[in-house]
């Protein structure tokens, strides 16, 4: 009798806040595979722009030019940004191009520090493009396996599909403190990459759920839209601007935002059925 | 359920009544695991053993619990930004706070949802939540009513930004904040467990700013049935003078807002909070002659008494002592507390925890006091008596580097009632009461 006084006053805690529903829409396998071909080639296209965007990019570099590399280095990125849950299923090249000072034992002096943010300490930190050739080098050829890769890859529908609530997650845990990129402070076109690539990836499966789950994909569409909202008060004409002119009170609102599409996109897997 | 809950207010050592059930369902749900306890292997990894995992305090009451509730071994201060700007967001923050908190505090068994969804519990305590002696304490900072002008006109009379005092050296991300929980039980993990549950239930409308965790020594229990203070990391005892809590008539005089406060009248059975960081200078500290620590303190080390006295609990009497020849004027604890007639006005409930956070720049060890305190008048009670403490020679050893003021808001009277519903209806905003 105590033990079930204990069930309902608990039930009656849970069913009253915000928990996600237990009970999940009826998707097929076969539901997905539209929406995962239709993402293959939304990869595929920014995989091919992060090809040329590098180029550009690392030529700029290789010439000393730092004035354009600099210039260059934000809109860079957000392709690399947008497609990132899938960049990341190659660890060895994702550690090359996109790891930061802290990953490595000895930060920026770390001889395994390469990649987009090395380059971007040498060109912000240190203002010079001296010494970064390799990097350059190194980057194009990585990015250009990188696309290589991809064209190969079968994509895993859990991957996919979890990719959306993986974005939100890297800017949850290492970009809303402004960390992401140190020395330039152009996190917010690493933002805008992040939120597209899953916005996009929630867009396309929008339809499988959006009878069954509409509350759900109601607030999840309304968090993007704050996000956007909040962001476009920071654009500039070719971008946007640096990481510390985001407001406090701004900067509270994307962390809300990012968080709860955090904990909403963590159920996008399972009410697709997927494990 | 209302009856029990009346039951647990009155006697916390009674509040056992959970465990044969809990205890039950625990034996049921482990199945196959039951025949290697039979066997008592013991294994260097089994969970340590404690027969306190069901003591349970009560959410509801005129006074939210966690401030005359007998302080446990484990305490967290959690500080948030809170999202919520209009009147029906902050209902929904108060309501879904209320809820977790009744839920957390009650303990009980989480739904379970379909495998292919992120557990709605962390699980951290296992599939059965206990209580452990949990309270959670919400209060409200200054920038909670300034930040929301519909809010500003019933704001506590009291409450402001904390100012740095003069040997404060804050650090902005260990300052201030919207709302702070206080979480305190009977463990670390059970603190934790609630601090996760509150993040993972309110994205939309918290985040979180800051956080300090602290502990208390435990002590074995004495033959006589007496009670001593805790020591601090300073290695003396901290609260010998803090006023009786069982002694209500004293704690509406020195903690609680009553209808004599010039204070809303929404905000009756609330409290002021204080928050202090505190870090101590261990090493220095060890450093430093016992004597001179004593003089410091004004205390013998070893049984906190006063130096005429032999009990932590004797009072020292400065009449007889003008010229500080027994006790020094500059003391720690004479100038806190002068107990003359007058200073019965400046008395404050100290609920304090030592903090150990690890290792400085400079290699030394990152601990202090999380020192919290309650007071019905914040200017009569923590800021007067810190300002008697200005310049005192334990300064040398101490540094304030974060924290913040706070109110406290009144209890939820019963099921129907949530934390802050007071506040709202002064406000003008109508809530519904009905029994959830």
């Amino acid at each position: 009798m105590k033990l079930r006084l204990l069930l309902s006053a608990s039930l009656f805690a849970f069913t009253a806040a915000l928990a996600p529903r237990a009970a999940l829409a009826e998707v097929s396998p076969l539901d997905l595979v539209q929406p995962i071909a239709d993402y293959k080639i939304y990869v595929s296209e920014n995989a091919e722009k992060l090809v040329a965007d590098t180029k550009a990019f690392t030529d700029a570099v290789k010439a000393g030019d730092v004035d354009k590399a600099k210039a260059l280095f934000g809109s860079t990125r957000m392709s690399y940004e947008a497609i990132e849950p899938i960049a990341e299923l190659f660890s060895d090249l994702d550690g090359s191009i996109d790891s930061r000072a802290d990953d490595h034992e000895n930060s920026e002096k770390d001889p395994e520090f390469t990649g987009f943010h090395r380059i971007e300490y040498g060109l912000f930190a240190e203002n010079s493009a001296k010494d970064l050739a390799p990097f350059a080098d190194q980057l194009m050829a990585d990015v250009t396996e990188l696309n290589k890769r991809i064209k190969d890859l079968t994509l895993p529908p859990e991957k996919v599909v979890g990719g959306a609530a993986t974005l939100m997650e890297e800017v949850a845990a290492t970009k809303i403190s402004g960390e992401e990129d140190r020395y330039s402070h152009t996190d917010l076109w690493d933002f805008k990459g992040n939120f597209d690539g899953s916005r996009k990836i929630f867009d396309l499966v929008r339809p499988l759920i959006e009878k069954d789950e509409s509350a759900f994909v109601t607030k999840v569409s309304s968090n993007f839209d704050a996000v956007e909202t909040t962001l476009a008060k920071y654009k500039t004409a070719d971008g946007y601007e640096l990481y510390d002119k985001l407001t406090d009170d701004d900067r509270k609102v994307l962390a809300a935002a990012v968080n709860t599409l955090a904990e909403d996109l963590s159920t996008l897997r399972g009410k697709l059925g997927l494990n | 359920m209302t009856t029990e809950n009346k039951g647990l207010i009155t006697n916390r050592r009674n509040v056992l009544f959970g465990v044969g059930a809990a205890g039950s369902a625990l034996a049921a749900g482990l199945g196959s695991a039951i025949a290697a306890a039979d066997t008592h292997e013991e294994q260097v990894t089994d969970a340590p053993v404690s027969d306190k995992t069901q003591e349970r305090q009560a959410f509801y009451g005129i006074h939210q619990a966690g401030i005359i509730t007998p302080r446990p071994a484990a305490g967290m201060i959690a500080s948030f930004d809170v999202l919520a700007k209009t009147p029906s967001e902050v209902e929904r923050l108060f309501r879904t706070l209320s809820e977790r908190m009744a839920f957390l505090m009650k303990g009980g068994t989480p739904p379970t949802f379909d495998d292919k969804l992120p557990a709605p519990d962390s699980g951290i305590l296992g599939p059965v939540v206990p209580p452990d002696n949990l309270t959670m304490t919400l209060s409200l900072g200054s920038s909670f009513f300034d930040h929301r002008e519909w809010l500003l006109p019933h704001k506590p009379a009291r409450l402001s930004r904390m100012k740095a005092f003069r040997n404060d050296a804050l650090v902005a991300d260990l300052c201030h904040g919207d709302m702070t929980l206080q979480i305190s039980s009977n463990t670390p993990d059970t603190n934790i467990h609630a601090l996760r549950d509150i993040i993972k239930n309110m994205p939309d409308l918290l985040v979180l700013r800051w956080k300090q965790e602290g502990s208390v020594p435990v002590q074995p229990p004495k033959p006589d049935g007496s009670h001593e203070s805790a020591r601090n990391f300073l290695g003396f005892r901290d609260g010998s003078a803090n006023p009786d809590a069982n002694q209500a008539a004293l704690m509406d005089k020195i903690v609680w807002v009553t209808e004599k406060s010039d204070e809303p009248a929404w905000a009756r059975g609330g409290t002021y909070q204080v928050v202090r960081i505190i870090r101590n200078f261990v090493e220095r500290w060890d450093r430093t002659p016992l004597g001179e620590q004593e003089r410091i303190i004004g205390r013998k080390k070893a049984t906190g008494a006063p130096f005429a006295g032999s009990t932590e609990h004797d009072v020292p009497d400065y009449s007889k002592d003008p010229e500080g020849t027994v006790t020094p004027l500059d003391a720690h604890i004479r100038l806190a507390n002068k107990r003359n007639g007058g200073s019965d006005a400046n008395l404050i409930l100290r609920r304090p925890f030592n903090y150990s956070n690890g290792v400085s720049k400079s290699g030394q060890l990152e601990q202090g006091l999380l020192f919290i305190c309650y007071q019905a008048d914040l200017e009569r009670g923590f800021v007067t008596v810190q300002r008697q403490l200005d310049g005192e020679p334990l300064e040398e050893y101490i540094k304030p580097i974060g924290g913040g003021f706070f109110f406290t808001l009144p209890g939820p009277l019963d099921e129907t009632d949530f934390v802050g519903r007071t506040l709202l209806e002064a406000a003008g905003h109508s809530v519904t009461r009905i029994k959830s």
